[in-house]
């Protein structure tokens, strides 16, 4: 009888750990393709390896907030975009088309995120006021220092793709 | 220059094969009806795809697949055509009725099998624009989405490679199919890429709210009342009333292309594009339906569970529920101060479904051009 047990606790006890495996949650990705030389799959512990900074800016309850991430930039140059010395001649004609997983899309031209042309820091956040995003927010979000309205800072992003306008 | 199929010939090759004498004498008068409707030929050439400016241009065709009139001509048949289901009894056309906006009026449709669907029949309208398809957008082109219920085992569940069988042996088609694509060879692709072609004809532009943005209607002051909430975000500290409708469902078309969890469930039994993805932000996550023609598009949600548009307005005055993956612009969303949902008042939901009547395009489901074209042709 004791043996029966046993097995009863043993074959109880794997399922339940091959039913924890089972319920690890994917972890959410953002890919960065188009006109790039190095089309990358970035996650939330590749956000780690890029240098950290932080924004201040107002959320849609009116009040500030301090997020934290990577510059734009930098993700897009590790790619391959042509920021830096390279953003001049027809590469101004290119643009950043961010896509969120809602359907949501908004556009920067690169000249937007390149420090050569502008102070104002555009990012790719993860963390607001010291903690991970929302769900419905995160786990990436893109905020745009001091842009008045906030129809740019957006939520879940899943994808960013550098195009030439046409 | 290629010859064209006589009309006549499409009628007669068809429907003669298995029938007797008398049948054929009816189908004779069907056929002759038919001739008078018809033009003498099959219309040839580019077909001119004409909407509203402010509809934009940012449209949906593949460069595989341009639209030409010959192509829609024969894409309209297919979609009424009941060949395409594995016992001959559904088309498309079973759950996109015309008269319901293209829709089927039921929670759930049953296929060939009389299974019913797991999702609710979708309003075909204005497909042109649209970039991803289905309930859980996982369909790219409608090229890619037509496949789907055509195959489905419990939709019209007939291979597309039985259904290019089946039509090879039918002269009336082989003959439109030269006309199409150059040679009398029927594929699935050569019929999935006909019938979107004749989807992407489906514009609706002519409802009231259309004839208000080009200054030809006057809405009555409970439309226009209905419009301000449906535009406006509520604002509790402002004294500002609203429904926010516009967020997700605004501009000249009422459809965006998003995807949200819009607070039904707080545990979905469907849990919609977090099947495709696993990602637990995409839990109960659907498409943001087009709200055109909503009048007409009932029952209501993914799963059909409103029967009116009044349930519809009282969940999101009433009913969100919450849970982690509910869509962030919906959390806090009221008209009152810490409101979970938009507390509008009995006035106001009259109102906004007043508006949401503006936006029935009768035109459009009366579109001769749309219908049936063996009904037309019977009923002329």
């Amino acid at each position: 009888m004791k043996k029966i047990t046993l097995v009863i606790v043993a074959v109880f006890l794997s399922l339940a750990s091959l039913s924890g495996k089972a319920q690890t949650p994917k972890q959410a990705t953002i890919k960065i393709t188009g006109e790039v030389t190095t089309p990358l799959t970035i996650t939330e512990a590749d956000l780690q390896t890029y240098k950290q900074t932080t924004v201040i800016r107002k959320d849609r309850d009116g009040k500030d907030h301090t997020y934290a991430g990577v510059m734009l930039s930098d993700l897009l140059l590790k790619a391959g975009t042509t920021l830096g010395p390279d953003l001049k001649g027809e590469n101004l004609t290119k643009y950043l088309l961010v896509s969120a997983s809602d359907g949501y899309e908004v556009v920067f031209a690169l000249a937007e995120l390149d420090k050569a042309y502008t102070d104002r820091a555009i990012i790719l956040a993860n963390q607001v006021d010291g903690k991970p995003l929302l769900p419905a927010d995160g786990p990436f979000r893109i905020i745009v220092q001091d842009e008045k309205r906030p129809a740019r800072c957006i939520k879940q992003v899943v994808s960013l793709k550098i195009a030439f306008a046409k | 220059m290629k010859a064209k199929p006589h009309i006549l010939n499409f009628f007669r090759c068809t429907f003669t094969g298995k029938a007797g004498v008398s049948l054929f004498l009816l189908l004779a008068v069907v056929a002759l009806s038919a001739f008078t409707y018809y033009q003498d030929t099959v219309p040839t050439g580019a077909f001119q795809l004409v909407y509203p400016a402010n509809f934009g241009n940012r449209v949906n065709t593949p460069a595989d697949n341009v639209t030409t009139k010959q192509g829609v001509y024969l894409g309209r048949l297919l979609f009424y055509e009941t060949r395409l289901s594995a016992n001959n009894t559904l088309s498309c056309s079973s759950c996109h009725q015309q008269q319901k906006a293209f829709t089927d009026g039921r929670a759930l449709s049953p296929g060939v099998d009389k299974v019913l669907s797991t999702r609710n029949s979708m309003s075909l309208v204005n497909l042109l624009w649209a970039r991803k398809f289905f309930w859980d957008g996982r369909a790219a082109s409608l090229e890619e989405q037509a496949a789907m219920p055509l195959s489905n085992p419990h939709e019209m569940g007939q291979s597309l490679n039985v259904s290019a069988q089946k039509l090879n042996g039918i002269k009336s088609y082989t003959q439109l199919f030269r006309l199409v694509y150059g040679d009398t060879l029927v594929t699935g692709d050569r019929i999935v890429k006909a019938i979107a072609q004749f989807e992407r004809t489906l514009i609706s532009a002519n409802s009231p709210y259309d004839r208000y943005l080009k200054g030809t209607y006057r809405p009555i002051p409970q439309e226009l009342k209905g419009m301000a909430l449906f535009n406006q975000a509520p604002q509790p500290e402002k004294g500002i009333r609203g429904a926010n409708c516009a967020h997700c469902h605004g501009g000249a078309k009422n459809y965006m292309e998003l995807f949200h969890n819009n607070g039904l469930d707080s545990i979905p039994k469907d849990a919609g594009i977090e099947t495709i993805t696993g990602l637990v932000q995409d839990r109960g996550r659907f498409k943001v339906p087009t709200l055109r023609n909503i009048a007409l598009t009932g029952p209501y949600m993914h799963d059909g569970r409103f029967k009116t548009l009044d349930e519809v307005v009282d969940h999101y005055s009433n009913h969100i529920r919450q849970s982690a993956s509910l869509s962030s612009f919906l959390q806090g969303e009221s008209n009152e101060p810490g409101g979970r949902s938009l507390k509008l008042l009995p006035a106001e939901k009259k109102e906004l479904i007043a508006f949401l009547n503006m936006l029935t395009d009768s035109t459009f489901i009366n579109n001769p051009q749309f219908a049936d074209p063996r009904l037309s042709a019977l009923n002329k």
